[in-house]
């Protein structure tokens, strides 16, 4: 590394901080017409619920309309902004990429930048070649000088965490890039993703001015990387600058859905998230480049009072981080991108659901922040917002019983005025609801954004129906379950840190039918009840009942690869004209994919036979592992545990005791040795097998989760 | 090395315990990637004579232990004569003179060497020596200290209440069933 530590930044420059004066005047403008939107529909609904009085029933369904509708007109007119931003002729004036001129494309990057991936028990392979395809693209640009990557590992699979350490060696090898590409494994994960980014912090960060964070799905082009450094140098008083990531790699229908949702309806919302959120923008944990001197100072995370899952250690660290950071009077901006900046969602909907859960909790923790003292008043609308978005579905819960029991309990005789009220309110939802879809798609109809070809911006035009259909059969079954989550929350049932599955491994039918046999049923049990109290109240609700009805095959036929793609359905451009970087790792997947595999037993536990037979691996398992002069248990205990091991094999060990085992150079070394010297009969049938086939699989034991290529 | 003896006659041992210990080495040395037979074969018949003199001093080991003992001594040597200036411990010779061997690209560019205390080529030991990596870059350490957040009254109101309430599950169970009792209560109230 060249560069050293950054300059002392004691104090925020303002550059890249949006002019108060045009902040305000957007919120104003942008809240003015939130604001009028909820005052009206709430009116309306008063003048409708109010005709004969106020039950206590009508309060309560008007008490959980207004945020709901306040929610619903949020995102209607960030969508509006946005569609007139994208259109309107001239420029914007907080247009971040105009700060760049052209010739500043062509200047030295001299600031140094590390760029981090927290991982946890992720898919190595997926890991290093998109780690690969990064450094590559970066190398492109013949700007990558000052650039260090850094994998930042809290795996606690023994297996896992051997595979890490081999992929790294091999990629650096094959890369050249000793001394570029590190790996750093923490022996204890305190504070989960946060923890290990303020422990990289600790250590490594006063060696750079940036910090560019990545998911273990993230992938960005080295254009987009180079720019946004030079961003952040061109406006020092940037503190977060966060892209908008754009989903790729979907092989389900939901997987494609959603990509091609986020393709098509994301831009204009991210322009007007950009519009209004302005100085005050979110972190989303990933995909953004960090001023690493005031993230030290004053981004540290203290743990928030009470336990989990209320209290303790923050879980959604990042929309802390950016109100942090902006409360040091740093801006957090939005860099609206439409191409370079990736990550992957979840395969099937059981996965979105887990996701969900963890997401869940961690925003509903922030409620303790949003009265917190020094926060700039956006970031506790951004707080509020977070919490919103799972709050809603339990309002929007109340609000279906409120009307079943409003629709039990009828007043005779309508008047007019309420029956007026009522079909405008209906008309103004459904518009706020369809309008920035419509609107979407018109733009691109007209305007081809995504697609030139006009049979392209026809499938589109049809992918769009369809998608509706899809969210509106998934709307009702997430309601119910982001319900849940919110009162588990509540109530205090705190959720496990687990990986998240990013590819589709088919559908677990027996896991969808746990999942969703209560959504069916309460599905039944409501359209019964509906059926009691009126006919009509049963058609009005009989989309959403019909959607829990169906939950358990719709989750079977959003999670399955059957996704339309072979008809034109849901492409996006990442799909059509994968950009280089994407190319490349699909390639190199592609490669891995193709290979031969081990019996499934060996590689279920292949990082841990790798430590233990290969004598490369094992040096270099040693070589990583840290010195120390006292172990936490016996030495007598580890070779029982060896012994046990070797006898009668991997399986018959726990995960601590293999992790003890892995953790201490001598035993690791010293269990090479035994396995080799002992006798066949001497040997578990694991070991025995292991033995015979290692050497006929692996041709280089460093790329058995890696693509071969040539050094460069 | 000195040229390797074809006649292997142990004095210990039975045949079949020599054959296993010979497979064993011979999947051992495979697994450092040592392509060359011919290499791979006076390595396994090198180790074997080690090792049957080693078992008539020791017979309660099994042929195949000693044969992969003599193979690790014999790596020490080798690993001490390349590394001998370098003040590694055993366990960083072993490991990192390994990793070494590996990083230089000793398997495919030295094989005939390899082993081979005697005859030493020079750009296999730079390489081999310049092949000791460190797995990230000299740390400068800094202070991130969280500093505290004032969360303010009416988040001190919620956490006591949610405090009360996280120490007393029945407190918490009861308040919820009172709550779905006073719904279905009105509810009855209201359909009787």
């Amino acid at each position: 590394m060249s560069t050293p530590a950054a300059p002392a930044v004691t104090s925020p420059i303002s550059t890249g901080m949006p002019p108060q004066r045009i902040a305000r005047m957007r919120r104003a403008t942008f809240f003015s017409f939130v604001g009028l939107g909820t005052i009206v529909g709430t009116w309306l609904m008063y003048v409708y619920l109010s005709e004969r009085g106020m039950r206590w029933s009508e309060w309560g369904l008007l008490a959980v309309f207004t945020p709901l509708y306040y929610q619903l007109n949020v995102g209607f007119w960030t969508a509006l902004f946005g569609l007139w931003l994208m259109n309107r002729p001239g420029h914007d004036a907080l247009d971040l990429w105009r700060t760049l001129k052209p010739e500043d494309h062509q200047e030295a990057i001299t600031a140094s930048t590390a760029i981090i991936m927290p991982v946890f028990n992720e898919d190595v392979t997926r890991v290093f070649e998109g780690l690969r395809s990064i450094y590559l693209s970066l190398e492109q640009t013949g700007h990558s000088k000052n650039f260090d990557f850094f994998i930042l590992s809290d795996s606690n699979q023994t297996s896992q965490w051997i595979e890490e350490e081999a992929a790294w060696l091999e990629l650096c090898r094959q890369l050249n890039a000793f001394g570029r590409i590190f790996y750093r494994k923490r022996r204890k994960p305190i504070n989960r993703k946060s923890g290990n980014v303020s422990d990289f912090c600790r250590r490594w960060g006063k060696r750079y001015r940036y910090m560019l964070v990545l998911d273990a799905d993230s992938l960005m082009s080295g254009g987009l990387i180079t720019s946004m450094t030079r961003i952040m140098e061109k406006n020092t008083g940037i503190g977060i600058l966060q892209t908008f990531p754009k989903q790729i790699g979907a092989e389900t229908l939901l997987g494609r859905v959603m990509q091609f949702a986020q393709a098509l309806y994301g831009p204009p919302f991210m322009a007007g998230l950009d519009y209004w959120q302005c100085g005050e923008a979110n972190f989303w944990g990933h995909n953004a480049i960090i001023r690493l001197e005031p993230f030290i100072k004053f981004c540290a995370l203290p743990a928030l009072p009470g336990k989990e899952p209320f209290g303790g250690h923050i879980l959604s660290h990042d929309f802390v981080e950016a109100a942090l950071m902006r409360k040091a009077g740093w801006a957090v901006r939005l860099l609206p991108t439409n191409r370079g900046s990736y990550e992957e969602g979840p395969p099937t909907l059981v996965d979105m659901l887990k996701r969900d859960r963890r997401w869940c909790q961690g925003n509903m923790q922030h409620f303790w922040l949003v009265f917190a003292k020094g926060w700039h008043p956006m970031s506790r609308v951004n707080f509020i917002h977070g919490i919103l978005s799972y709050a809603s579905s339990l309002l929007w819960f109340f609000f279906l019983l409120f009307t079943t029991f409003l629709a039990a309990t009828p007043v005779p005789q309508l008047d007019p005025q309420a029956m007026q009220a009522q079909q405008i309110l209906l008309g103004l939802t459904a518009t706020l609801i369809f309008l920035p879809k419509t609107a979407t798609l018109l733009d691109e109809v007209f305007t081809g954004r995504l697609f030139k070809p006009l049979k392209m911006r026809l499938l589109t035009f049809m992918s769009s129906m369809a998608d509706t259909v899809v969210f509106t059969l998934m709307a009702p079954v997430l309601m119910i379950f982001h319900s849940q989550f919110v009162v588990y929350t509540v109530l205090g049932k705190g959720v496990r840190w687990v990986t998240q599955r990013r590819k589709a491994e088919g559908v677990d039918w027996a896991e969808v039918f746990f999942t969703f046999w209560v959504v069916c049923l309460i599905g039944i049990v409501w359209a019964i009840l509906g059926w009691f109290v009126s006919h009509a109240f049963l058609l009005w609700i009989s989309p959403i009942l019909i959607a829990l009805f169906l939950a358990i095959p719709m989750a079977i036929v959003v999670s399955g690869k059957r996704s339309g793609h072979c008809f034109g359905f849901f492409l996006t451009t990442e799909e059509t004209e994968p950009p280089s970087v994407l190319a490349t790792m699909n390639d190199n997947l592609a490669e891995i994919k193709g290979r031969i595999h081990l019996p499934p037993e060996l590689e279920k536990h292949h990082g841990l036979m790798q430590v233990c037979l290969d004598p490369y691996v094992n040096g270099l398992h040693v070589s990583l592992l840290r010195r120390r002069k006292s172990i936490d248990v016996s030495r007598s205990y580890l070779n029982e545990i060896a012994q046990r091991m070797i006898q009668l094999g991997p399986q018959s060990l726990n995960a601590q005791e293999i992790k003890a085992m892995i953790h201490d150079t001598e035993t690791v070394t010293d269990l090479h040795y035994r396995l080799w010297s002992a006798r066949d009969h001497e040997l578990a049938p694991f070991w025995a097998t292991a033995i015979r086939q290692y050497n006929l699989a692996a041709s280089s034991p460093f790329t058995h989760t890696l693509a071969q290529r040539d050094l460069l | 090395m000195e040229a390797v003896n074809i006649q292997f006659a142990p004095e210990t041992g039975t045949e079949e315990e020599w054959n296993e210990a010979y497979a064993r080495l011979a999947d051992y040395f495979r697994s450092y990637q040592l392509h060359n037979r011919i290499r791979r074969t006076q390595l396994i018949l090198e180790t074997l004579r080690r090792a049957a003199a080693a078992h008539k001093t020791d017979t309660k080991k099994t042929p195949t232990a000693h044969s992969i003992e003599q193979a690790r001594f014999m790596l020490k040597e080798w690993l001490g004569a390349i590394y001998s200036d370098m003040n590694l411990n055993e366990s960083q010779l072993e490991a990192g003179g390994r990793l070494g061997f590996h990083l230089s690209g000793g398997p495919a560019r030295w094989p005939n060497f390899f082993l081979d205390k005697e005859n030493l080529p020079q750009d296999m030991i730079e390489a081999m020596r310049s092949a000791v990596r460190a797995s990230g870059p000299g740390m400068q350490v800094s202070k991130m200290t969280p500093r505290d957040i004032d969360l303010g009254r009416v988040s001190e109101v919620a956490e006591d209440t949610f405090d009360t309430l996280g120490r007393h599950p029945i407190l918490r169970y009861s308040i919820l069933i009172g709550i779905v009792g006073a719904v279905l209560t009105y509810l009855y109230l209201l359909f009787r």
